[in-house]
């Protein structure tokens, strides 16, 4: 009995840790991230590759971000000083899924980004630049892609990677039994359709013209195309292949702990919940790993802060708070990477409903609210306040022409009045013979969540309005925002490079809130059709402040992320967009 | 407690006979006012209970207070034990979650008692088909997953609009309806040895009903073991609330409740440097189960029917 | 007379063996009823909890016409009666399906990961059983002496704290402060040991957990055989056994212990699923990799096909567990007539 009871208590416990991942506001970085990252391969992480050149707008955005050094590398504990030629990262544990069609969480991506290659990889500044593709040719339409495959580069048994271990991913992606998440029909090549829904056994609109050259022709293009083609992975057709027929892809999941690539690293063994070993992939393509083993440890948010401590990881994902900061500072001996989170965190409304479809009542709700001392209860300094749902390092940002909404009760009381919201008898506002009273779903356990409600209950009282707020399990919320069935409640997304999605237009597939602005479908129309980033940033200017103007939801604040990394690990290019696992074939460990 | 399978002529002392007026119940009452440290878990109980309700009304903070340049203090003179993350005063919210939390692992318990000790009885002293039909009743109970059962329910409680401040009042009923199966199985298994003893002839001579029978004559007989379910589930009661609440059939935040405020120190920088988060709360459960036992300590000396007076 | 208890194991081969064949083939064939209707319920449950895989993966840059595909290839959109026999008629063949999140067999992932809680739990099983039954003993023999106090205070702390905080106190203690424990993990990472060095390794790092649980179920344990022992001990034919001038150990241990410990084959009958089911909340904090986190993260993300297949496979050890219990009651104590 009391068993069954204690067991409940970590279910849940467990669980919110978990779902407090999902609901926003969570600590744990690489998590709330993860459904955006996960399809890094593919699904609509963007920046032109044309855009490289020219953004180089990434000032770190909030004012606690950046690198604290390493003060005193003397009190780096033996047992790291001892592991000469090994680097442990510690991270959550990957369901082992190590093929990057199939993967669908941030730690397998983490594994399968040292051991798989694509034609271009992303750039610490959110662009894209060549990897695998030597070069890259586009026809003037903007339909044809050529892409030529360098020469020489090898799987890590040997075997030459060609253009035909592209194609055949594609052929796996497109496949009407895929069942992974990567949805490549969006980039439109031709002929994917019959492949996909009908008899066709080759794709048309790809053609190989030797191993090393590969055209694809698209129906119709975006700002996205070229990352959709850019990144898919050179799985091995000799490997992968064997037992593949169309509509049968038991034989390619069967290999998915011994996953072939022809990346940095190879992987050596793999315990599943426990850890994931390499070794040196010695004939890299771009230079041979300098350090020689390296070993994905299996950590949680409350000890891996221990772990480095005690030497046996070398770096790993902290929560950011205060506290942590300090101790990750004391150590000594550990660098403290803060970087801003591709994310924020909002409060939706249901539009649907008569009090939030006024434009005032909604600027109202906003300018009453402390966000600010909500998100420093949280947060401490480690989090901004947000006015836009993007990234303060995105080259899409803007902060012309934004209104900040500082904290107004007086300001908020007017704009109520003027909606016709007049206070009641009892001190709770009322039109139309309706009180004012909003019903708050949250995801519970969750720290923002925590300081959110004291603070909003007592602030929207002051305003006459009645909170009723209630906890809820995160996908219990999602289907009833989904269904509509629902006053306000709040979740974080998560960002990717490009601007393009689909929350703030009318009827997109993640806009919850039954949002409707004909001049913001316009603008993001326009944007995904643009590919000249200085045009794009000007669309997105104008629509961002369409949005701050028009509040679709009540944007809350975009945290950081934090690596603790020993001061014995030399090389990293860490970057929102560029997370650690990009670049640790340049890393080194120092002697 | 008749565990004993000891042969018939040893075991010739009847327990103590339904004499008229001196029935084993009143008997046990007044056993138990004797008992002073029974007393003293009563009183306990009774304190926690007034210090919780009255407490909060004499306090300078209000629930909703919260003061940023405050967070984290140590025990203090204008906060008696400290304050949390966002400036709370630690006092207030754990004289609050008493009223939660004391609620919840009492009334919790006694569901899961009364149905627990009630059907095992039954099913042990039928048999047969009775005690098939609610042992499999309990099989399916306890293979059932309880999380995705407290998720549907949190989700139809929404969905009906019910107050968010009553829901609480459907975690103390789902507490005890998903744990009695533990005790019915402990309770059975004894009434299955203790209704072929010797007394129950007695009691089969005496024609009384059955009813009579399981709760004057064999119930009291498995008190000891039903105390320490009891003493166990209290305690898991009050942990339990906070994670129920998380599924929206709980509190919700910023009321505390003990467990939750335990739960909010879940990292060992909060572990080792700001004891005042946790230890009060942490006190206070156990305080409260000590008591508990102490009362079902004196409640089994009472009801014990070998024991003389 | 005395010696007539120590008979009692004996009977089952006589006659009544006869008996208890019958009722355990009978309640075998109750399993089936009790099996399909636990089976239709938690698949109710299953359709009932709110969002499924997809929208628990909540990816913001999924499509509805993909979300669409995907539900179709998972066989999310077919209404609930028709998955519901699919899903049976797979199970009665053996077959639990892919779980979702892993894109492997359900019995798979339940073989990589069952084993590493199996071992925690029967080891917490053996050991808390040990000393549930010593410190049961004395406390009782010694009531309210200062061992008994001392006894039931640390039960009740343990008890006024959750899992997850006395894990990490160990943590603080055994792991960072006293460096004695690793602080997490099953094996150092790394070392890729075989043999005994392999299993000094594990014994190493299952301790601290192990210790957690151990103290969290010795204390329910210790109070259910003091209590029993208790009323043990007061019985007559304890004082007549002393009377007979019998040693104290023998009385105790032989006579009393024995029937003190009948209860606690109801309680043992719990422990069978709990040795397959895991701790979720410990391999958590411990970073152990058990089932119990598995099981917890396929609820939480709605991959049914193992939420389903692994709630069955202890549904079934809970119906064995029950029977196994009810079954060694019956012998241990002959006078018991199970109809």
């Amino acid at each position: 009995m009391t068993k069954k009871w204690s067991v409940l208590v970590g279910l849940v416990l467990a669980t919110s840790m978990v779902l407090s991942a999902c609901g926003g506001g969570n600590n744990n970085a690489a998590s709330s991230n993860a459904p955006a990252s996960a399809n890094a391969s593919n699904a609509g992480e963007s920046a032109s590759t044309e855009a490289s050149a020219s953004t180089d707008a990434n000032d770190p955005a909030g004012n606690a971000n950046g690198v604290i050094k390493a003060s005193d590398m003397s009190l780096l504990p033996a047992s790291a000083a001892a592991r000469k030629d090994t680097l442990i990262v510690g991270m959550t544990a990957p369901q082992g899924i190590f093929n990057p069609l199939f993967s669908s969480t941030v730690y397998d991506n983490y594994v399968n980004d040292v051991i798989f290659d694509y034609f271009i990889t992303v750039k610490a500044d959110g662009t894209y630049e060549n990897s695998l593709a030597d070069s890259v040719e586009i026809t003037n339409d903007n339909k044809t892609y050529t892409y030529h495959l360098k020469q020489g580069v090898k799987y890590t048994d040997g075997t030459p990677v060609t253009v035909k271990d592209y194609y055949f991913a594609l052929k796996v992606y497109l496949d009407p039994k895929y069942d992974g998440e990567s949805d490549l029909t969006l980039a439109k090549i031709v002929g994917s359709d019959e492949y996909k829904n009908g008899s066709a056994t080759e794709i048309s609109g790809v053609k190989i013209i030797d191993d090393n050259t590969i055209q694809i022709d698209v129906s119709d293009y975006d700002a996205m195309t070229q990352v959709y083609l850019g990144t898919i992975p050179f799985i091995s057709e000799a490997y992968y292949g064997k037992g593949f027929k169309k509509g049968s892809l038991d034989s390619i999941k069967a290999l998915n702990t011994k996953p072939l690539g022809s990346g940095p690293y190879v992987l050596s063994s793999y315990k599943a919940g426990q850890e994931v070993d390499f070794t040196a992939n010695d004939s890299y393509f771009k230079g041979a790993p300098k350090v020689k083993n390296m070993i994905y440890r299996t950590t949680t948010d409350g000890t891996n802060l221990s772990l480095i401590q005690s030497g046996e990881t070398d770096m790993d994902n902290i929560t950011v708070t205060e506290d942590n900061v300090e101790e990750l500072k004391a150590m000594g001996f550990v660098d403290v990477n803060i970087l801003p989170n591709n994310g924020y965190g909002y409060i939706g409304m249901n539009l649907k409903e008569k009090k939030f479809a006024d434009q005032k009542v909604r600027q109202a709700l906003t300018y009453g609210l402390n966000r600010k001392d909500i998100v420093e209860g949280v947060y401490g300094s480690y989090a901004n306040v947000i006015d836009i749902p993007e990234s303060k390092v995105s080259w899409a940002y803007t902060d012309e022409g934004i209104n900040h909404y500082d904290f107004d009760t007086e300001k908020a009381k007017q704009l109520l009045d003027e909606a016709g919201w007049k206070v009641g008898s009892d001190g709770i506002r009322e039109k139309d013979g309706e009180k004012f009273v909003i019903n708050f779903s949250a995801t519970a356990d969750n720290p923002v969540v925590d300081a959110l409600l004291p603070i909003m209950t007592q602030n929207y009282k002051d305003l006459g309005i009645d909170l009723k707020a209630e906890t809820l399990d995160f996908n219990a919320i999602m289907e009833k925002a989904d269904k509509g069935d629902y006053d306000m409640y709040f979740a974080a997304w998560g960002l990717t490079p490009d601007p393009d999605n689909t929350v703030y237009i009318t009827n997109g597939a993640q806009n919850r809130f039954g949002y409707s602005n004909a001049t913001v479908d316009k603008l993001m129309a326009e944007g995904r059709k643009e590919l000249d980033t200085e045009k794009r940033k000007e669309i997105y200017k104008q629509m961002y402040q369409e949005l701050n103007k028009d509040v679709p939801a009540i944007f809350m604040y975009q945290r950081t992320n934090m690596y603790g990394i020993s001061g014995r690990v030399t090389g990293f290019d860490l970057s929102p967009y560029k997370d650690f696992d990009l670049s640790l074939y340049q890393v080194q460990l120092q002697q | 407690m008749s565990l004993e399978a000891a042969p018939v002529e040893v075991n010739a002392q009847v327990p103590a006979k339904p004499v008229k007026a001196d029935s084993p119940w009143r008997i046990a009452v007044r056993r138990f006012a004797r008992n002073k440290l029974a007393l003293a878990g009563l009183i306990i109980v009774i304190l926690m209970f007034l210090i919780c309700y009255i407490g909060p009304l004499l306090s300078p903070y209000n629930l909703y207070d919260y003061k940023l340049t405050d967070k984290n203090l140590a025990p203090n003179a204008s906060h008696w034990l400290g304050t949390d993350k966002l400036g709370r005063d630690i006092l207030l919210r754990t004289m609050l979650a008493g009223r939660i939390s004391l609620a919840v692992g009492l009334v919790a318990t006694i569901i899961t008692v009364l149905v627990g000790a009630t059907l095992g009885a039954v099913a042990g002293f039928y048999r047969g088909f009775v005690d098939t039909v609610i042992m499999r009743f309990a099989d399916i109970f306890s293979s059932i997953p309880t999380l995705p059962i407290l998720i549907i329910m949190g989700t139809v409680l929404s969905d009906l609009k019910v107050d968010p401040s009553n829901r609480i009042y459907f975690l103390m009923l789902m507490l005890g309806v998903l744990s009695w199966m533990g005790l019915a199985r402990l309770v059975r298994s004894q009434i299955l040895t203790l209704r072929e003893q010797e007394f129950m002839l007695a009691t089969d001579a005496l024609g009384l009903k059955d009813n009579r029978k399981i709760f004057r004559h064999l119930l009291p007989n498995t008190i000891p073991i039903i105390i320490v379910s009891a003493t166990l589930s209290v305690a898991g009661a009050i942990l339990s609330e906070s994670a129920l609440s998380f599924l929206g059939i709980g509190v919700v935040p910023p009321t505390p409740s003990w467990g939750n405020m335990i739960s909010a120190a879940n990292n060992l920088i909060d572990f080792r440097k700001r004891p005042w988060l946790w230890v009060p709360p942490g006190m206070c459960i156990l305080i409260t189960v000590t008591a508990v036992n102490l009362i079902g300590d004196a409640l089994r000396d009472a009801l014990d029917p070998k024991m003389k007076k | 007379m005395l010696s007539s208890q120590v008979e009692l194991g004996i009977s089952i081969y006589k006659p009544g063996g006869i008996l208890m064949r019958q009722y355990i083939i009978r309640r075998l064939l109750q399993m089936i009823p009790t099996l399909i209707g636990i089976s239709i319920i938690v698949f109710a449950i299953s359709a009932m909890v709110p969002g499924d895989f997809i929208t628990a993966k909540n990816n913001p840059n999924m499509t509805a016409e993909k979300a669409e595909q995907l539900r179709h290839i998972y066989g999310l959109d077919k209404p609930e009666y028709e998955r519901y026999f699919i899903w049976a008629g797979n199970m009665l063949k053996g077959n639990m399906g892919d779980s979702l999140q892993h894109k492997q067999p359900v019995t798979e992932v339940i073989n990589t990961y069952v084993w590493n809680s199996f071992i925690i739990a029967l080891a917490t099983l053996i050991l808390s059983w040990v000393i549930a039954v010593f410190t049961g003993v004395f406390s009782a023999k010694f009531q309210y002496s200062f061992f008994d106090r001392i006894v039931t205070l640390t039960v009740f702390l343990c008890m006024s704290l959750p899992s997850f905080f006395i894990g990490l106190l160990l943590i603080k203690l055994f792991a960072l402060d006293w460096k004695l424990f690793p602080v997490s993990g099953m094996t150092t990472a790394g070392h890729n040991d075989a043999g005994w060095a392999y299993i000094k390794d594990v014994v190493k790092h299952m301790f601290l957990p192990t210790l957690v649980l151990t103290m969290l179920s010795t204390g329910s344990l210790t109070r259910y055989f003091r209590a029993g022992m208790l009323e043990v001990i007061r019985q007559d034919y304890i004082r007549t056994a002393r009377a007979k001038g019998l040693k104290e150990v023998t009385v105790i241990f032989k006579h009393a212990l024995r029937n003190a410990l009948l209860p606690a084959i109801t309680l043992l009958g719990f422990e069978l699923p709990a040795l397959f089911g895991g701790a979720m909340i410990l391999e958590k904090v411990f970073v152990w990799p058990g089932i119990g986190q598995v099981y917890l993260e396929s609820i939480n993300m709605r991959d049914y096909p193992f939420m389903l297949g692994f709630t069955i496979f202890l549904s079934i050890l809970t119906l064995l567990g029950n029977l196994l219990a009810d079954v060694l009651y019956g012998i241990a104590d002959p006078r018991i007539r199970l109809k």
